[in-house]
């Protein structure tokens, strides 16, 4: 089994916080893989490695055979990888079926603009439909027409997660998607994960400190903890690690 | 449409005038909204894009004997080719830093125009020469009014499929969150480029269609209180939205015509008045005007069940 995704003894700075030390983690390939951790561990600041907010100052980030260092942010969804945010980073003041257009964009030529009326017509009717099934598939094809910021937050998790997928990605990460949400919710999302993973075959990284949610959909589970991996395997033989339980002491200890 | 010949021709010369600066105010202001309103960008530079058009224009025509439907475009292009430039150092900068930045290269604009004297003239202001239209020297009010409201209708057609092309929504999508949008595969710094370059070079056609009816520019005339105002007009009516910044120009726009009517000794707060408005719309109304027409008109949308709360722990995603 070779690694789709890979990142190799990544290291990250803020100032004088080392946010990342020698971080390494393979995904395989069609997994659910999970990366959880304390607060603060650097679990968010991995993603944003990967989407290129943030440059390491050691290491390399792999994605099907290609370095995403040299890249810009932009590309990244081109070469196959979407993300969600923590803090639902939602294009609040366009609709919904905009935001989901939004999530399209590396699928739209870069000279749509520039096309005659008609095919550029054309062009944006077959991406409304993309739109709209993506929608439909989530349950939000009701809310097309809302503004994206009155919706209720759940629902927003949903979106985030709606314009993600629009881009048909191969890898997906997931910043706490089952943060905020109800048990009932929760239960949505785990079928929905497992789905995306076993039907549609994307890759899935999983950041998330609900553990129920974790242990039941992850096929493998790597532990962060200041910045550096102190434990990776199934989630039967993470959950009772000693050093896992260490971390988690205080808060969550009984996950 | 038809009808506006025939209206230009009865309507007294003074509303012809008001309509003139009106249609000029909101050429300026559209092209201000694709930076502050669809991209977010807090960026000031725009009054001395709206200097460029007007200088630009005039000088031409005046000095290099080349006539308007050539000088306005050329000016517009020049302050569209600074306007990219300064967006190169633009989009390292955001918030108070951008507004800063570029507030200081209008002023520094302003100070150019001053002191250049041998081409502008300088502190006494430049006597605009009435150019002509196809062999009709326009000037008056009265003849500038059609071809002022066919330069609206064009900014106001272009402005509407920038609204709905790909461009548009990319940079709705970076005022929104820069990171969901760079994540979703939009080139954030190239569409702020676009947008800079674009918003310039509507500042430049606004200026060079003063020169219709304009007959006279000072590089006062060039300062913070003619930003202080188009800013105002785009807040009040609603920032991010061609209907909104049309409905704040008609109605800040005519406000300094109805201040005419207040005793004379009451002009001195008129400038007051305007700072006030915008401060107002701001801190209560931030979206404009519009959004309270809007929550009236709106009917489709399904009702918020729960307000969310999401935490915000840190404002990196
Ligand atoms: N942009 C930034 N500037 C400075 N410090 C940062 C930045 N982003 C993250 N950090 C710091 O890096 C460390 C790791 O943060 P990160 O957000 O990756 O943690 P996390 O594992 O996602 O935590 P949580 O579970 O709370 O989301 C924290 O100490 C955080 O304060
Ligand atoms: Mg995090």
């Amino acid at each position: 089994m070779t690694a789709l995704f890979s990142i190799r003894d990544l290291g990250m700075r803020f100032g004088g916080l080392l946010a990342l030390d020698r971080f390494a983690m393979d995904v395989a390939p069609g997994s659910i893989h999970a990366l959880i951790g304390p607060n603060g561990a650097g679990k968010s600041t991995v993603f944003n490695c990967v989407s290129r907010f943030c440059t390491p100052f050691a290491g390399d980030i792999v994605f099907d055979g290609r370095s995403l260092l040299a890249e810009p942010p932009h590309r990244i969804v081109r070469l196959g990888i979407a993300r969600t945010f923590q803090n639902v980073e939602l294009l609040d003041r366009m609709t919904v079926l905009e935001n989901v257009l939004v999530g399209l964009t590396s699928h739209v030529p870069r000279y749509i603009d520039f096309l005659p009326g008609a095919r550029r017509i054309a062009a944006e009717r077959h991406a409304v439909r993309q739109a709209e099934e993506t929608l439909d598939a989530l349950g939000l094809l009701d809310w097309r027409h809302a503004t994206a910021g009155t919706l209720d937050f759940g629902r927003q998790k949903v979106l985030d997660l709606a314009r993600a997928l629009a881009s048909r990605p191969r890898l997906l990460l997931l910043d706490e998607p089952a943060a905020g949400l109800r048990n009932r919710e929760i239960h949505q999302l785990d079928r929905l994960l497992v789905d995306l993973a076993r039907q549609r075959g994307i890759t899935i990284i999983l950041v998330e400190h609900v553990m129920q949610l974790v242990m039941s959909v992850a096929d493998r589970v790597t532990v962060l903890n200041f910045g550096h991996r102190i434990t990776e395997g199934p989630p039967e033989a993470v959950r009772g690690h000693p050093a896992v339980v260490e971390a988690y002491l205080g808060r969550d200890a009984h996950a | 449409m038809l009808l506006s010949p025939l209206l230009a021709w009865v309507v007294p010369e003074y509303l012809l005038y008001i309509g003139n600066v009106l249609m000029m105010d909101a050429m300026l202001a559209l092209g201000l909204d694709v930076l502050l309103g669809w991209s977010g960008q807090f960026a000031f530079a725009h009054i001395a894009f709206f200097g460029i058009g007007i200088y630009g224009t005039a000088l031409l025509d005046m000095r290099a004997g080349v006539p308007f439907l050539l000088g306005m475009p050329l000016s517009a292009l020049l302050a569209a080719a600074i306007g990219f430039v300064i967006a190169l150092a633009a989009i390292r900068l955001r918030d108070v830093y951008l507004a800063l930045a570029t507030f200081a290269f209008a002023l520094s604009m302003q100070w150019l125009i001053r002191t250049w004297d041998s081409l502008t003239g300088g502190p006494d202001g430049l006597r605009i020469a009435a150019p002509a239209l196809f062999g009709i020297v326009v000037g008056t009010d009265r003849r500038a009014f059609v071809p002022m409201a066919m330069l609206l209708a064009s900014m106001l057609a272009a402005m509407l499929h920038l609204t709905r092309s790909v461009l548009g929504r990319s940079l709705a999508a970076i005022r929104d969150s820069e990171h969901a949008a760079a994540a979703s595969g939009i080139d954030v710094r190239r569409s702020k480029i676009a947008a800079f370059t674009i918003s310039a070079f509507c500042a430049g056609v606004a200026g060079g269609s003063y020169t219709l009816f304009g007959s006279f520019i000072h590089p006062d005339d060039l300062g913070i209180w003619q930003l202080v105002q188009v800013l105002t007009m785009i807040v009040v009516g609603g920032s991010g939205s061609i209907g909104g910044v049309l409905l704040g120009v008609g109605l800040i726009g005519v406000l300094p015509e109805l201040l005419r009517l207040a005793p004379a000794q009451w002009l001195v707060w008129q400038e007051l008045a305007y700072g006030l408005i915008l401060m107002l719309t701001v801190m209560f109304l931030p979206l404009g005007l519009r959004s309270v027409l809007r929550r009236n008109l709106r009917t489709t949308v399904p009702p918020r069940t729960r307000r969310g709360t999401p935490t915000m722990e840190h404002t990196a995603p």
